[in-house]
């Protein structure tokens, strides 16, 4: 009866641990130097008449030899990994994808499809950077082939580090948060793009979508200022060459309140930061005159996240997630129409206050 | 019964180079004759308590010359020679025609020294030696009480070894003393030349890799055990203690966990579990990770593994599997050979070897870092055979990751812990007091908390005085 017992519970053990290890009982065979674990996969196109997407990678990813990159012509995703496996003497494996970069004429046409395969792909982490890109990507990645030139790994780095403690440099938008807005009935997603040109892969500003669509791109200060509004409340420098100034560890604390007919709402934004730079004409040397200039400032950020929320509205986009406000406990969730409706026709007040260190003697 | 007459025992004594037999007459004219092998007695001790007492002896017979002997009078010729074999000297009054025995055992052993297997920085320095009666006084110096009690046993139809069985009685849980009675008592077999030998005869499960007794050299060692309610056996001619009923964690407490701090012991004891845990699974979580799971390696770790792996001819299996066996032979071989040697040795097949293996593509630099982690880790439990035991276990996870990856070490791991969970040490669970669980003795567990705050003895022991302090054991 022991013996019995024992045999059961090392049985039900094992079951357990098989359910616990998406049910592969025996494991597939992932021989670490008989495989080539790519770090991205590049997509471009998708506006063809025969609706075929050019896939790319590089391989190896990591090891110190000269580098390829893979390129296919598919309609499909995964017609491009496996065609890959056919075209390469090592089998490329998904299951440390890291990046994904999204070509600006493919992500206008919608993400969808592309998301849903990733999404549903187990061996995908949902820790994948979404990039949206322009200009030739696979030229850049030519560029970069040479033994020790491991680009794709340096990419990685990048945005891990930019994400990781919130930096406030750059957008960064992983599939889960990606998955999370799109999926959401009120907001929708965004998404940092890059150019790629020459050797170089430049920071442009952040794409906005219309639910898996990119609509528009928002640049410079607008970026900055969206940065500020969104989830991170962090910029690290806010540059307002326009005021001849540059503040400097921003970080802002933001109430949003809707009226309860949905007809208004009010933003009021606490800005903390510094006064890290100003152009030698300015004066703050008194009291009156650093007053002066908090104010100017104030009114200028006023009306800069007045155009930009309005460009917005315009759009009938909302990457801020500001209908996430209207969720109340026990009351049932706001249609995606009834919020379109509401929001591009929504009146918006804005109040900003600053609280900076002048980095100067004030009297 | 035969009895005794001086031609069986020269019969019995022929072709035994050392047996001597010498005739004496005293003063008053009694012959007597001794009896006794040279080697098994203290020759000089013979010559000056026994022989020149009784030869110039007005007395009329042996017990009324030596009043200082403790004399023995023998009845049957087996008696006589179970006498004769464990040192005494037989002597023979031909007037009254009486038998006698007088112990008189050579008492050669080495001197006290350092214990050499379970080394400390601070603490008592002596160790337990091959000699019984030297073991029992470290003890009964430590423990100075009349409620210490010795039980003599003898084992072994060849060996005829002396078994004691200490405990302190009225502390002691009487059941464990039960149990270690009839345990030697029933124990048949001709030979027993080491405790381990003892041990595996009164083990309850001997096919576990896992000791069920804890075999030391350290007196201050047995002395806390007794005193916290454990039994401890003595075997002669070894000079390892058992102690009885232990459980899995008293395998990883060290002497010196009392004599820390006990912050820096508490600090150290996990460690001590960590690097066991470490010992049996670091090179199968290599293994597995390298043939199974790259998705889990962290990106950075992942280049440096494939860069490692490139040009290696070997599976992740083979390779990790030559290196253990090339790494236990390098370990046995610096047992067997004399110390100085064996430092050369070390050097050798440290650096030389694991060098030579990564620059001629053996070897990965990274599984020669993880072995050299892992062989280190072994060294951290303070218990020899867990030690062994933990190789054996490395291999067993090995094989399981190779097959199942990550599923098959946790897989290994649930059976090590059922089979844990079902071991027993003089009928005492020995995973106590995880399962059962006894919370109170959770103070000295993972970690080693205050003495002050060690008020009570185990309760997984049951002691029968639990109370640690007189206030409250009043």
């Amino acid at each position: 009866m022991k013996r019995f017992v024992r045999a059961t519970l090392v049985l039900l053990s094992f079951s357990l641990l098989t359910f616990a290890c998406s049910c592969v009982p025996i494991p597939e065979n992932n021989i670490i130097e008989e495989i080539t674990p790519i770090i991205f996969w590049s997509v471009q196109g998708g506006g063809e008449e025969d609706g075929k997407i050019t896939i790319s990678t590089l391989v190896p990813p990591l090891i110190k030899v000269k580098k390829r990159v893979l390129s296919l012509k598919v309609s499909l995703l995964n017609e491009g990994n496996k065609g890959f496996n056919l075209t390469y003497y090592n089998e490329l494996k998904a299951g440390q994808i890291r990046l994904l970069f999204v070509d600006e004429a493919y992500a206008k046409r919608g993400l969808t499809r592309l998301i849903n395969t990733v999404l549903t792909d187990p061996n995908i982490s949902q820790r994948l950077y979404l990039v949206i890109t322009k200009g030739n990507f696979n030229q850049f990645l030519a560029k970069h082939l040479g033994e020790t030139d491991n680009i794709d790994y340096y990419l990685y780095r990048m945005f891990k580090h930019y994400e990781k403690k919130k930096q406030g440099e750059i957008t960064v938008v992983n599939l889960h948060q990606f998955m999370k807005m799109l999926y959401s009935q009120v907001s929708d997603p965004q998404l940092p793009v890059f150019r790629a040109e020459g050797e170089q892969f430049l920071y442009e500003g952040t794409a906005f979508f219309d639910r898996d669509s990119m609509v528009a791109e928002i640049r410079g200060k607008d970026d900055q200022i969206n940065q500020l509004l969104y989830r991170d409340r962090f910029v690290r420098y806010l540059v307002l060459p326009d005021l001849a100034v540059t503040l400097g560890h921003i970080r802002a604390h933001t109430h949003k309140k809707l009226t309860p007919d949905l007809s208004s709402m009010s933003i009021e934004i606490d800005v903390k930061g510094r006064i890290d730079e100003l152009d030698s004409l300015a004066r703050i040397e008194d009291n009156f005159q650093f007053a002066a200039l908090t104010q100017k400032i104030e009114r200028y950020l006023e009306e800069n996240v007045i155009r930009l929320l309005s460009q917005m509205q315009k759009l009938q986009i909302d990457p801020l997630q500001i209908g996430g406000l209207t969720a109340k406990p026990f009351s049932k969730p706001i249609t995606r129409d009834t919020w379109d409706r509401h929001w591009s026709t929504m009146k918006i007040n804005v109040k900003v206050r600053l609280h900076l260190e002048p980095l100067t003697k004030v009297k | 019964m035969t009895t005794i007459s001086l031609e069986a025992l020269k019969q019995r004594l022929a072709l035994i180079e050392d047996a001597e037999i010498i005739d004496r007459e005293t003063t008053d004219g009694l012959r007597l004759t001794f009896i006794y092998l040279g080697t098994l007695i203290d020759q000089e001790r013979l010559n000056e308590s026994i022989l020149v007492p009784l030869v110039r002896s007005f007395q009329s017979s042996v017990e009324k010359s030596l009043t200082t002997a403790k004399i023995t009078r023998l009845s049957n010729l087996e008696q006589a020679l179970q006498y004769l074999m464990k040192g005494s000297v037989l002597v023979h009054d031909s007037s009254s025609g009486r038998w006698q025995a007088i112990m008189l055992p050579n008492s050669l052993s080495r001197s006290i020294e350092t214990s050499e297997t379970e080394t400390i920085m601070f603490g008592p320095k002596d160790s337990f030696s091959e000699q019984l009666e030297q073991n029992i006084l470290l003890i009964r110096r430590r423990l100075p009480l009349t409620a210490l009690k010795t039980e003599r046993y003898s084992v072994g139809s060849l060996t005829q070894t002396t078994v004691v069985l200490m405990y302190i009685d009225g502390l002691i849980n009487p059941e464990f003393v039960a149990v270690a009675k009839n345990k030697l008592s029933s124990i048949d077999f001709d030979m027993f030349l080491d405790s381990s030998h003892v041990a595996a005869f009164m083990e309850d499960h001997y096919h576990s890799i896992f000791p069920q007794y804890l075999q030391t050299d350290r007196p201050d060692s047995c002395a806390y055990s007794l005193g916290i309610g454990k039994l401890v056996i003595f075997v002669n001619n070894t000079p390892f203690a058992l102690v009885a009923p232990i459980t899995l964690f008293h395998l990883f407490q060290s002497p010196e966990d009392y004599i820390n701090r006990w912050l820096v012991a508490s600090f150290l004891r996990p460690l001590r579990y960590l690097s066991f845990l470490l010992s049996i699974t670091l090179i199968p979580i290599y293994v597995a990770l390298t043939t199974h799971h790259y998705q889990m390696l962290p990106l950075q770790i992942l280049y440096v593994i494939i860069e490692s792996r490139s040009k290696l001819p070997l599976s992740p299996f083979w390779e990790a599997f030559i290196i253990l066996i090339t790494l236990e032979i390098i370990k046995e071989a610096s047992l067997r050979m004399p110390t100085k040697t064996s430092q050369n040795l070390g050097v050798i097949g440290g650096i030389v070897i694991g060098q030579a293996a990564v620059e001629a593509g053996f070897a990965s630099k990274v599984l020669i870092v993880l072995a050299g982690i892992s062989a280190i880790s072994t060294f951290l439990v303070p218990n020899y055979l867990v030690t062994k035991s933990s190789l054996l276990l490395q291999f067993i996870f090995l094989i399981l990751a190779t097959y199942l990856g990550i599923p098959g070490i946790l897989l290994g791991l649930v059976g090590m812990f059922a089979h844990l969970n079902g071991l027993t040490s003089l009928n005492q669970p020995y995973l106590a007091p995880v399962s059962p669980f006894y919370w109170r003795d959770w103070v000295d567990l993972f970690v080693r908390g205050p003495l002050h705050a060690m008020r009570i003895r185990p309760e997984a022991l049951r002691p029968l005085n639990k109370y640690r302090i007189s206030r409250r054991s009043k």
